[in-house]
């Protein structure tokens, strides 16, 4: 590890449209280190390596490369001069092959250059093995799962030869394994000399993989530790601004009637099979698993969006066909979505709509929409779940991250439902908004209803669920109560092959 | 959806900026700028432009382009098009007439049936689209096609439906109270209830949601494919209405009934707002849109401002609300994030700032704008003088807004502006024109278009000319129009082709369509020396005259010429290209032919070069166009011979029959009027007749130019 | 199979048509049609092959018949003012390019969806081509113009070979250019382009100065069959390239698509007319026929689509 910096960035501020997202933030980078960036969600964590990668322009502040500064960088001039990033949302070419893909990231040279296609696929496969990725280079990027093409886009950037390589949450959809891969190669990057920014959400990796880390907070450099000097507790200190004393509320209540129940239940087409299960009243139920056991599609199958084609569904005893989530919403049935902005929320229209789109029913006689009763209804919802917006009228893109999955879910509790499958309901949101929306499961569980709750962090799992139940395969491969229920033995059972 | 404009109880008092925004979603107030503009210079250029009457003139002009409009809005709005609907005004016009006339329904009954078969239309549509999930863009590419060939194949081209009842014809042509075109109200009632539809139902509700992420909106439960299938098919029973109020207005049912509507519908509701990605649009947006564009056709045409400026003035305004639309949503945003809204929206605004357009930039636009439209202008005035190197001078006149009343005026229209026949009419009209010092208007359809037609005829009555000379290329449908001038005092002709006889004054005939076929049919006679094969390339398969042509022609062979043969009639849709396709592959297919016999004037050097590529100089070209096209194949000899009038001397005449008639020399009884350089020509009853057909060969042809 | 279903599609429906023909009439197969078919029709792939390049790209381009009748007429213009005509070539193609930077600028700077920034195009070129010319015809053109004074053998080779050659270079340039990578890269996903350095912007632009140069070449070798120039050529010509396009199974949304299926598609169009004629089918169906033969290519995609699954099932 040398001392002279790779990176030196200072006094950077960034406001867009009057929103200062970046202010006055600082950040150094030195050769051969792995460099945590945390912070809340919209802390200015992504515009700080926008900046860096030259996809905007900062309004004030400098940035030295070895000492040189950088002026007016474009992602053209950034790559030329050895920088590479993995962003949040792959950034991948659905239709092009793999191959493709990594030469679109890391070969370099004009408009004009002719193209050597054998070169291309042979530096391809070298890439993807080392990182331990097991699709050909000539798959089509859109066949790819989601952990699949994080790692080509973790493949694309490392191919970049970069000196300085920046990783925002790249282990977000990774399996345990994977990210192993992962760890090793950023460790032989950051051997070889390069510098590595590695932004995570995952509290609990940095220990692992970084050697000093830097937090920010409302767009400012709070503080920067080496890695070792610092624990998790002080390090979400640092982010809050504040002590968070129990960010999983626990509750104990004696449940109910059977609201949902699945006998041997499955869909060929997303791969789930032969799943049984019982979801009562005032419970929750943690799904447990990795990325890509089926925890989704199991959801997706429950909502009608994928219609189960084998075994029994049953809702309040009765047998059920769910060809639609019009089918599931009539049976009282909510599913709140993974990805919140293609699927949760409609960004463009208003609050008030979002509240009511799964319930237009409700709101309609004869068909017409009865205005009046929307608005009040969200004026309701904003109120009981503590969104903040401008107004209900206000687009749901105006809203942060947290505020938006809470719209999310009071489009939901307006359909009245009594059993609600809630789909990473924290994932990518700041902690405060989290501990808020864990509180309100709470409450909803307390008021009689049944929550399905799948979660990739285990915390969250053990903390929230009654009872756990663990997916591997499309299957459902154990079940333990809260007290029985230990990081070690969920992981075990999932990871199980 | 946006412009609730309900009173707030719960929230604060809203900013006056913010009213507005509500109630101008999409940066409407732009286009009712652009409308206020227009009126105001309307108003002033145009004559009797502000009157309550051309009013409701504008608005008969706009409901069956309305009702494409409002059917369109949602589809757009959902994120998809539709660009089948013209082509199923054509398919429901046909079948409307083909119900009531051969299959004797009555008209309520042949109305029900016609909407069912736009809804079936529709459906098949909606299929593709909504249960298979095809990009609309191709599917209605497909059945646009289709749409408009079945048209034509149940027609055979030829067939057009006429003499409907005039309890119908009302609906399309009359005025309620005096004043009120009947077929406003059912445009009225369309966009009231395409803005309940869309701004207060459930359903318009998840159309919206639709638009702007299909996904989300099948994860919230929205039967997307069900919506989807539903606006579709109201666009096809929209279309089929439009079709019906088309059959009523023109009095006439063809094939070709909507060419070309679907894009002045897509540009309406574009203009009005709606985004072609999907999801933002209103209804009002649309109608304003609509409004925006028949306006300027109209103000245009009573400023005796030439036609073509509405579609250059169209592009450039669908540029600018875009860039006006542009500008201001960054501002909003901006106003929005300054309302202390967290960060979600940096995304957004740094988007709209990417995208933005500075002021700067939009001075360049209408600078570019202003520019391209001197060079136009400039190169208009060379190129002709260059092109037609017969230096014809320009009308001139056009442009004044002010006519003085000592010059009469003589308003004349030719069938399609474009067309070289009626081009070199327009030479002796206004050579006419000069010498008798009046002033000539010269305008009409760009290509043929029956209903533009009878909307120049209203924008002429509602200006007030003293004469009007018609073209006609659709009798029905234009002879109510020519008496409602008649009734108003201005003297009316028509020429080339007749109205219906009481709709007019005078026709200026040339020759009969009898005349035009026995001459051509003899003359292919002579060519083949009464016997072989010969083959037809023909305009397009719905154009009327040429299929009367057509039908003499074959009258003739019938009689006259047992051992010719007719082997094929083909169509060139007046496109020289599509002529010499047609006619490469005729010759192919018939190699037993020896003459093609092309009947539409850009078909005819079609037809020869392709005849001379084919290097077979047995096979000869004959058929009717204009001297200048063929003189170099009549010299080369591939064309024997073909057959017109002196067109330009048509041209002459007819105005100095106008301007006769204006003087009342021109009256019922007349025996002869004087026609300059023409000399004296016969009156016959109510006929100004020309003269007999004319055939063109190597002999004579270096005597004419034009 | 999976990746070329719309192209595979697209070449059964054109030999499905062939087979019919090769049946009931095989003087459809002289030499002589092959040639003029090809002759005809060139011009047409030309336009074909730049609305490939902007419909992969996610864009569209319905301007195109209007710039290629603003473009015959400027060919004819300066061949009679006596250009000699590979000065002409070239100041037409310049022109094609210029109303193509037009459009460039409209959808790549000022971000106007190009189907609305080509419609705008689309009616402003057309209205202000009929407004200067008012219809009049070029005609009286020097002899050098058809053919370019080769003769119809010569020329018609030349115009067969240019059209070839200007397919062959784009299949080179999407393929093996980087360039013609990038047009894949931005139609895919534009932001993701951008980040790998890609100028989606630049692409865009340079995507519509391409269509603009082959419309204008297109037009400017259509104009030199013949002896004379019409003031209103290449109405309609956008729909048939699109359907050419789209119909060889390029991906409306972009992204996706090969200039082969282009090639099958437009070979389909191109067929379908004279082959019904061979068949004696009457032309009135011909439009008719048209339409549902472009459904059926989309659906026959949906039925390929379907037979493939049955097989994954059956092999699992």
């Amino acid at each position: 590890m040398t001392d002279n910096p790779l990176l030196h960035a200072a006094g950077l501020s960034k406001a867009f449209a009057g929103v200062q997202a970046l202010d006055g933030a600082s950040f150094e980078l030195r050769s051969g280190e792995v460099h945590a960036l945390v912070g809340e969600n919209g802390a200015g964590k992504s515009t700080l390596i926008r900046i860096i990668t030259g996809a905007i322009e900062a309004d004030e502040g400098s940035i030295l490369l070895d000492g040189e500064t950088l002026s007016h960088l474009t992602p053209q001039e950034a790559r030329r001069r050895g920088i590479a990033a993995i962003y949040q949302q792959p950034q991948i070419f659905p239709e092009l092959s793999a191959a493709e893909n990594i030469a679109l990231g890391c070969e370099r040279g004009g408009l004009w250059r002719l193209i050597d296609r054998s070169a291309r696929r042979r530096r391809a496969g070298q890439l993807l093995e080392r990182i331990g990725a097991r699709f050909s280079p000539d798959a089509i990027a859109s066949d790819l799962t989601m952990p699949e093409q994080q790692l080509l886009e973790i493949a694309r950037a490392i191919g970049a030869d970069a000196r300085l390589l920046i990783m925002d949450e790249p282990t977000a959809s990774l399996t345990e394994a994977d990210v192993e891969n992962l760890f090793r190669v950023i460790g032989e990057l950051r051997d070889g000399g390069a510098g590595v920014i590695y932004i995570s959400h995952r509290l609990e990796e940095l220990p692992v993989i970084a050697d000093r880390v830097t937090v920010l907070r409302d767009g400012r450099t709070i503080a920067t530790r080496a890695m070792p000097e610092i624990d998790r507790r002080e390090l979400i200190r640092l982010m809050v601004g504040r002590e968070l004393s129990a960010v999983f509320p626990k509750r104990e209540i004696e449940p109910g009637v059977t609201a949902l129940e699945l006998r041997g239940a499955g869909c060929t087409t997303s791969g789930v099979s032969d799943v049984t299960l019982e979801l009562r009243a005032g419970e929750i139920l943690g799904l447990a698993g990795l990325v890509g056991a089926g925890r989704t599609e199991l959801a997706r199958m429950i909502f009608g969006l994928t219609p189960a084609d084998e075994g029994e569904i049953r809702v309040h005893g009765e047998g059920v066909r769910i060809e639609s989530p019009a089918d599931a919403i009539r049976l009282g049935i909510a599913y709140v979505p993974e990805d919140r902005r293609r699927h949760g929320v409609i960004a463009e229209l208003p609050v008030r709509a979002n509240t009511t789109l799964a319930a237009l029913d409700e709101f309609s006689r004869y068909g017409f929409l009865d205005l009046g009763r929307e608005r009040d209804t969200a004026a309701e919802y904003v109120a009981r779940l503590g969104i903040k917006t401008a107004s209900v009228d206000a687009e749901a893109a105006t809203l942060s991250g947290g505020n938006q999955q809470k719209v999310a879910l009071g489009r939901w509790l307006a359909t009245k439902p009594a059993v609600l499958i809630l789909d990473e309901p924290t994932q990518g949101i700041d902690i405060g908004a989290k501990a808020e929306i864990h509180r309100l499961m709470g409450d909803l569980a307390a008021e009689g209803m049944a929550i399905l709750m799948i979660s990739s962090e285990m915390p969250e799992i053990l903390g929230m669920s009654d009872r756990i139940a663990v997916m591997r395969g499309g299957r459902i491969v154990g079940l333990f109560d809260r007290a029985e229920a230990t990081p070690e033995r969920v992981l075990e059972l999932a990871l199980k092959e | 959806m946006h412009n609730s404009p309900r009173a707030e109880t719960d929230t604060p008092k809203k900013s006056p900026r913010e009213i507005f925004n509500a109630w101008f979603p999409n940066n409407e107030w732009a286009l009712l700028a652009v409308i206020a503009v227009e009126v105001f210079v309307f108003g002033i250029s145009g004559e009797n432009f502000l009157t309550a009457a051309n009013g409701f003139e504008i608005g008969r002009l706009g409901v069956e382009l309305g009702l494409l409009a409002l059917a369109l809005t949602p589809i757009i709005i959902s994120g998809g098009i539709d660009l089948s609907a013209g082509s199923m005004m054509g398919l429901s016009a046909v079948v409307f007439g083909a119900l009531w006339r051969d299959a004797q329904l009555p008209i309520p009954a042949a109305i029900v049936l016609t909407l069912a078969a736009g809804l079936a239309g529709g459906a098949l549509n909606a299929v593709m689209i909504a249960r298979f999930q095809l990009p609309p863009l191709i599917v209605t590419l497909g059945s646009f096609s289709l749409f408009r060939g079945l048209a034509e194949a149940l027609t055979r081209g030829i067939e057009n439906y006429s003499g409907f009842p005039p309890s119908f014809l009302f609906f399309g042509q009359g005025y309620l109270g005096g004043v009120l075109p009947p077929q406003l109200l059912l445009l009225g009632a369309a966009i009231i209830g395409y803005a309940l539809l869309l701004h207060r139902t459930s359903i318009g509700r998840a159309i919206y949601a639709i638009g702007f992420s299909p996904e989300g909106a099948r994860f919230a439960g929205i039967p997307v494919a069900r919506r989807l299938a539903l606006i579709y098919m109201l666009s096809g029973a929209a279309a089929s209405a439009a079709a019906i109020v088309y059959v009523a207005h023109l009095g006439q049912a063809k094939a070709d009934a909507g060419t070309g509507f679907e894009l002045m519908a897509i540009t309406a509701v574009v203009l009005g707002g709606t985004s072609i990605f999907g999801g933002r649009g209103t209804i009002p947006g649309s109608v304003l849109g609509l409004i925006a564009i028949v306006v300027l056709q109209n103000g245009l045409r009573l400023s005796g401002q030439p036609a073509e400026l509405a579609g250059i003035l169209t592009g450039a305004l669908l540029v600018a609300t875009i860039l006006i639309d542009r500008a201001t949503r960054r501002a909003r945003i901006r106003t929005a994030a300054a309302a202390g809204i967290a960060n979600g929206i940096a995304g957004d605004a740094e988007e709209a700032e990417e995208a933005g357009v500075k002021n700067s930039q939009v001075a360049v636009l209408s600078a570019v704008i202003l520019a391209a439209a001197l060079i136009v202008a400039g190169s208009n005035w060379l190129l002709v003088r260059s092109l037609r190197e017969s230096a014809a001078p320009q009308g001139g006149k056009r442009g004044e807004s002010s006519v003085e009343k000592s010059r009469p005026v003589i308003a004349m229209m030719p069938k399609a502006k474009g067309d070289p026949y009626f081009i070199s009419c327009r030479q002796g009209a206004e050579e006419a024109a000069r010498e008798l010092g009046v002033d000539l208007l010269w305008d009409g359809p760009t290509d043929l278009d029956p209903a533009k037609q009878n909307e120049v005829v209203e924008a002429w009555i509602t200006r007030g000319v003293d004469a009007i000379a018609v073209s006609v290329e659709n009798q029905a449908g234009i002879s109510t129009v020519l008496r409602k001038a008649r009734e108003r005092g201005i003297g009316v002709l028509t020429w080339d082709a007749d109205s219906e006889r009481d709709a007019r004054d005078f026709f200026i005939n040339q020759a009969t369509p009898q005349g035009i076929g026995y001459t051509l049919m003899d003359e292919a006679a002579r060519i083949l020396d009464r016997r072989g094969e010969f083959a037809i390339i023909t305009a397009s398969l719905s154009a009327a005259n040429q299929n009367e042509w057509i039908r003499h022609i074959r009258a003739r062979l019938a009689a006259e010429y047992p051992e010719i043969k007719l082997v094929a009639v083909q169509p060139s849709d007046g496109d020289r290209d599509r002529a010499f396709a047609e006619t490469q592959t005729v010759l192919k297919v018939h190699p037993g032919v020896r003459l093609v016999m092309a009947i539409a004037a850009p078909a005819v050097p079609g037809a020869a070069e392709a005849v001379k590529q084919s290097g077979r100089s047995e096979v000869k070209v004959t058929g009717l166009s204009l001297p200048n096209m063929c003189k170099p194949y009549v010299h080369s000899g591939v064309i024997e011979s073909f057959v017109l009038w002196n067109t330009v001397d048509l041209g002459y005449l007819t105005v100095y029959a106008a301007r006769a008639l204006v003087a009342k020399e021109l009256k019922p009884g007349a025996r002869r009027l004087g026609a300059g350089r023409l000399g004296e020509i016969a009156v016959e009853g109510d006929e100004v007749r020309l003269g007999a057909p004319f055939i063109f060969n190597k002999s004579n042809i270096d005597r004419f130019d034009f | 199979m999976n990746r070329y279903r719309r192209e595979i599609a697209a070449a059964a429906a054109l030999a499905a048509l062939l087979a019919t023909v090769a049946l009931i009439a095989p003087s459809f197969f002289s030499p002589a049609n092959a040639r003029d078919l090809a002759l005809n029709n060139a011009p047409a792939l030309i336009v074909a092959t730049g609305m490939t390049f902007v419909i992969l790209t996610g864009q569209i381009d319905i301007s195109v018949g209007s710039q290629f009748a603003v473009a015959s007429i400027t060919a004819g213009v300066l061949a009679k003012a006596g250009l000699p005509m590979p000065a002409v070539a070239a100041a037409v193609v310049i022109c094609g390019c210029a109303m193509g930077a037009v459009n460039g600028v409209l959808v790549a700077r000022w971000r106007i969806p190009s189907i609305v920034a080509t419609l705008a195009m689309m009616v402003v070129l057309r209205d202000a081509l009929r407004w200067a010319t008012e219809g009049a015809w070029v005609q009286n053109l020097p002899r050098n113009f058809q053919w370019f004074g080769l003769g119809q053998t010569a020329g018609g080779f030349i115009i067969v070979l240019a059209a070839l050659l200007i397919f062959a270079a784009s299949i080179f340039l999407l393929g093996r250019v980087a360039a013609g990578r990038a047009v894949y890269a931005v139609g895919a996903s534009s932001e993701a382009a951008r980040l790998a350095g890609i100028d989606p912007r630049r692409v865009t632009f340079g995507v519509f100065v391409w269509m603009g140069a082959l419309t204008a070449l297109a037009a400017f070798v259509n104009a030199a069959r013949f002896a004379e120039v019409p003031g209103n050529a290449g109405v309609g010509l956008e729909l048939k390239a699109i359907a050419a396009v789209v119909v060889g199974g390029t991906a409306i949304t972009g992204g996706r698509g090969t200039l082969a299926g282009t090639l099958a598609g437009a070979a389909l169009l191109a067929v379908i007319g004279p082959a019904l004629a061979f068949l004696g089918v009457n032309p009135y169906w011909e439009k008719a026929l048209q339409g549902a033969i472009i459904l059926a290519a989309l659906l026959s995609e949906i039925a390929l689509g379907r037979m493939q699954r049955h097989a994954q099932f059956a092999s699992r």
